[in-house]
Parts: structure tokens; C-alpha cells; sequence
């Protein structure tokens, strides 16, 4: 089993009918809107209706809202502004749904690994039990009504985070993105931009969503990922080969152990090298999901949440280090 | 708003990202943007849509929009034509249908196509039409499906590209 791909995405956009969409809706309508949201998700037959979170945003500080990004739960456009906003997470924070985001609904099921089919069964049952107590703007020939045209139809986007340092390295991943994007996918850097993102992680998800079915977009979507886990793990293979870098690798373990002070960027750079030594067999005692638990627990804000106090930088730069050597030794 | 890196230009994308625990908010034009790294390629992960959609309605608009048609408002929530270009937002589902003779061109050139298919509102009582193509067009599609699947994985892209062309041509039919 192949760990290029480290999680799975899918997002339904949806709306209510008797709701202007968020952009015309007034404070007190969107009130009303997350209100009835909520509690239809109390009154519904779904897994997550005795089991969630409600967070208003406006009540959350600085560092929660953010890191509620840096886990990928919701989008620097959610956290933009706090009016009129929540999000809904279930225990595991496998299930979340943003309130009055671009939508009234943005529904997402977050799994780990390559599961499209598992994620899309998930959330493909939550949205039918939820319909079930609210009215969907929904049209017969253009599908899920949204605020932006561009979500039309499924509503649906379907993402795949991949860790492509081998390709990134080589410098395919741009000549890759330009045919992705003619097959109606696009790749972009999961952690900054540019053409060479932290991390080397990157994600790659369905671009069109009116006239292909939600089968179609992911069947595709599966194809082209499985051509890239193929692509990657065979330049990895190649690179692996190479003394330059095994040393590369066999360092940056070293220095993960051994740092009393490490920025994110750093240790981000570091935790790629570490992840791809894994996956290439060049480091045996490490197990990938520690990895991939440390990479999400060493983000700037949810190390302040965390931690429960205000950090400054350099506090956590050292214990960033100190928790990533405890987690190695 | 001009653009806040340069100065000059006019800024029409507008980025919402977060950056090593920090949020930020930039309003860029699209060269400034594109330097930065937000091609539409490498775009951030927060890159709104929405702004894409604004210069695409834009440009295509500009000149053909008969003046009447800028004062008719959608009854439900107000917007005008020209609100929706503006945000490159649509105020309710209403707007679908008041503004339909003008948006469609718009949809068609983001998706290739104007008709839904895939799953159904389950409250919309709408199950019939699911499934009735006629039954050569069907055939002849799913001979193209084959087609793009074993071009996929070839990584004939271009041909790939082609076929999916084709394909989109004949759902949206
Ligand atoms: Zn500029
Ligand atoms: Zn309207």
C-alpha cells in the first residue's frame, strides 16, 4: 500500500431553498440559517447527530480559527469573517460541515489515506439524511444550486493530498499540472505556493462539477492519482539509489532527533525527507504516521491550542523541537 | 481597489490564505498575483473561485449586455445583473432563473456543458429522468469513456484531453 497519498477529501456545497445565499443574506438570516442547520442535524438519522461540536466563529480566538485551517477542517475564506458563521465537527472530526462559508453548507468528510469511494459513501449518505429535514435548492437541469457557478451541479469537490518530493524534485510536478488541468483536475501546494510548495504536499482535486456525475469526477480523479502514485514511487526508487540522498535523508532524521529549536518551515522540510526515506525503505524505525501526526501537531496555531497559552516564536520553535525529539526518541 | 504590491494595476483577486499561523488578505492584480506564484496552476489553496468567475463574466460581457437588462432585479433577494458580475456571485437560487438567457453562456464556458447528471435532491420528489439517454448515444459514449480510461492509463494526456472534450460535448447535449 502505497503512502503518497496521505488524505481524502470530499466537499458538497449545498443550500437552502427559502435562503438568499450568503452574499445577500442579512445577519440576522444567517443566524436563522445555521440554527436550522444545527438542529437539523440533531433531528436526523445520521451517525453524526449525537455526536458533534457546534463552534461558533465569533467565539473562538485567533489561533483556534487558524487552526482549524492548519487541520484542514476549514478555509481561510470561513475564518475571514466571523458573523453569522459556525462550523459543525463530529468527535473524530471525521464529519465537519462549515456554515454560511461561499454556501449555507459546505459538508466535508476528511479520511485518511486514498479512500475516495469510502469518503464519498460517507458523505453521500450524510447529505441524504440531511435533506431529509431541509429543503435543498436543487434544479433539474443544473443540479445543486450555488452561490459561485462554478460549484454547480454535484456541488462536489474531491481532493487527494499527495506527498511528491521525488517529482517535485525532479521538477515534474509543473509539466504534470499543465495536462492535469486539461482533464478538468488542478494540483496546487497544500502548504504555500509557488512551484515548489513546503513539504512537497500537494493537492489534487476535481475542477468541474456540472455534467459529470459524481462517480464519473471521482473514477477520474482515481485514474490520475494512481498514475501519479506510480510516477512518484518509481522517481523515488531511482532518487533512493543515490548517495546524495541517503545522506540527505539519513541527516534529516538526525537533526529532528537532535534540534533544541526548529521554525515549522524547517521541520517541514526535514519531516518530507524523513516521510520519503519511509516510503523507500532507507529508514526502517520510524513509522509513517508518526510522521504524519507530527506534521500536523507542529502548525503554528495548533501548537497554540494545544499548548493552551500564547507562544511566542522562538517558545515555539524550542518546543516544537522538544516535542518532535520526544515523539522520535 | 488598485493592487497592493504594485500600486498600478487594478487589483481583481483577492487571497485568503494563512501563512505560518498567520492569516493574510491580499488584493492583487493578476500579473502581481501570477508573480507571486497564483497562476491559475499553482494558485493558493484559498484562491476564492469566485474572483476567476468575475474576470471571466467581465471580459465576456463587457460589450453585449443590452442596457435593459442591467436594471431588471431578481424579485427573491434583489440582485441586479450587474451585482452578480461584480461579486461574480449569484444572490439566491431565484437568480438561476431571472438571470438565465445570460448567465448560461458563462456556465457553459466553466464546465464545457449546461446539464446536470449525477445525483438527485432526494426531497425534489425527482428520480425520472435519471437515466434515459437514447440507447446509440449511450453506446457511442461509453465507447469514449473506454477510450479515455486506456488513454489515461497510458498518460496519453493530450488524447486524453480530447476525448474528454468530446465526452462533455455529447453529455451536455
Ligand atoms: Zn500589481
Ligand atoms: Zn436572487
Amino acid at each position: 500500500m502505497s503512502n503518497v497519498v496521505m488524505q481524502t477529501r470530499i466537499r458538497l456545497a449545498r443550500n437552502l431553498r427559502k435562503y438568499p445565499f450568503p452574499c445577500r443574506l442579512s445577519q440576522a438570516g444567517k443566524n436563522e440559517v445555521v440554527e436550522t442547520i444545527v438542529s437539523a442535524i440533531k433531528n436526523s438519522n445520521s451517525p453524526l447527530a449525537n455526536d458533534f461540536d457546534v463552534l461558533y466563529v465569533k467565539d473562538l480566538t485567533e489561533a483556534q480559527r487558524i487552526s482549524l485551517v492548519e487541520a484542514h477542517l476549514a478555509s481561510p475564506e470561513f475564518i475571514s469573517d466571523s458573523a453569522g458563521r459556525a462550523i459543525v465537527l463530529s468527535k473524530d472530526r471525521e464529519m465537519s460541515i462549515m456554515i454560511n462559508e461561499e454556501d449555507h453548507i459546505r459538508l466535508q468528510i476528511l479520511k485518511k489515506g486514498f479512500d475516495l469511494d469510502g469518503a464519498y459513501d460517507v458523505a453521500d449518505k450524510l447529505d441524504t439524511l440531511l435533506d431529509e429535514n431541509l429543503d435543498f435548492a436543487y434544479d433539474e437541469k443544473l443540479g445543486y444550486l450555488t452561490q459561485c457557478p462554478t460549484n454547480l451541479g454535484t456541488g462536489m469537490r474531491a481532493s487527494v493530498m499527495l506527498h511528491l518530493p521525488a517529482l517535485q524534485r525532479s521538477k515534474a510536478v509543473s509539466r504534470i499540472a499543465g495536462n492535469l488541468q486539461k482533464l478538468g483536475l488542478t494540483i496546487r501546494g497544500t502548504y504555500g505556493e509557488g512551484s515548489e510548495p513546503q513539504g512537497a504536499m500537494y493537492q489534487l482535486s476535481n475542477q468541474v462539477t456540472l455534467g459529470i456525475s459524481e462517480q464519473a469526477a471521482i473514477d477520474n480523479l482515481k485514474n490520475i492519482t494512481a498514475q501519479l502514485i506510480n510516477q512518484e514511487e518509481n522517481a523515488q526508487k531511482r532518487m533512493a539509489d543515490s548517495i546524495e540522498t541517503q545522506d540527505r535523508i539519513a541527516r534529516s532524521l538526525g537533526i529532528l532527533k537532535s534540534a533544541r529549536l526548529i521554525s515549522r518551515d524547517e521541520a517541514m522540510d526535514l519531516l518530507s525527507n524523513v516521510r520519503f526515506g519511509i516510503n523507500t525503505g532507507l529508514i526502517e524505525d520510524v513509522e509513517i504516521q508518526v510522521i504524519d501526526k507530527l506534521i500536523s501537531d507542529i502548525q503554528p496555531a495548533t501548537m497554540i491550542v494545544n499548548k493552551k497559552e500564547n507562544l511566542t516564536p522562538s517558545q515555539r520553535d524550542q518546543l516544537r523541537a522538544e516535542h518532535i525529539r520526544e515523539v522520535l526518541r | 481597489m488598485k493592487c497592493q504590491k504594485c500600486g498600478k494595476n487594478n487589483a481583481d483577486t483577492h487571497i485568503k490564505r494563512v501563512v505560518n499561523g498567520q492569516f493574510e488578505e491580499h488584493h492583487l492584480c493578476s500579473e502581481c498575483a501570477a508573480e507571486m506564484g497564483y497562476t491559475n496552476v499553482f494558485d493558493s489553496f484559498s484562491h476564492s473561485f469566485a474572483d476567476d468567475f468575475n474576470s471571466l463574466f467581465g471580459s465576456f460581457f463587457e460589450n453585449a449586455l443590452p442596457a435593459r437588462t442591467q436594471a431588471t432585479r431578481c424579485e427573491t433577494c434583489g440582485a441586479s445583473y450587474n451585482d452578480i458580475t461584480r461579486t461574480g456571485m449569484m444572490g439566491c437560487a431565484d437568480c438561476y432563473k431571472v438571470f438565465a438567457d445570460q448567465i448560461m453562456p458563462t456556465i457553459r464556458r466553466i464546465h464545457g456543458n449546461t446539464t446536470h447528471c449525477g445525483k438527485n435532491s432526494p426531497a425534489s420528489k425527482a428520480q425520472p429522468a435519471e437515466k434515459a439517454p437514447a440507447q446509440n448515444t449511450k453506446s457511442e459514449l461509453d465507447v469514449l469513456k473506454e477510450k479515455l480510461d486506456s488513454a489515461i492509463k497510458n498518460q496519453e494526456f493530450e488524447q486524453a484531453a480530447e476525448l474528454r472534450d468530446k465526452i462533455r460535448e455529447m453529455e451536455g447535449e
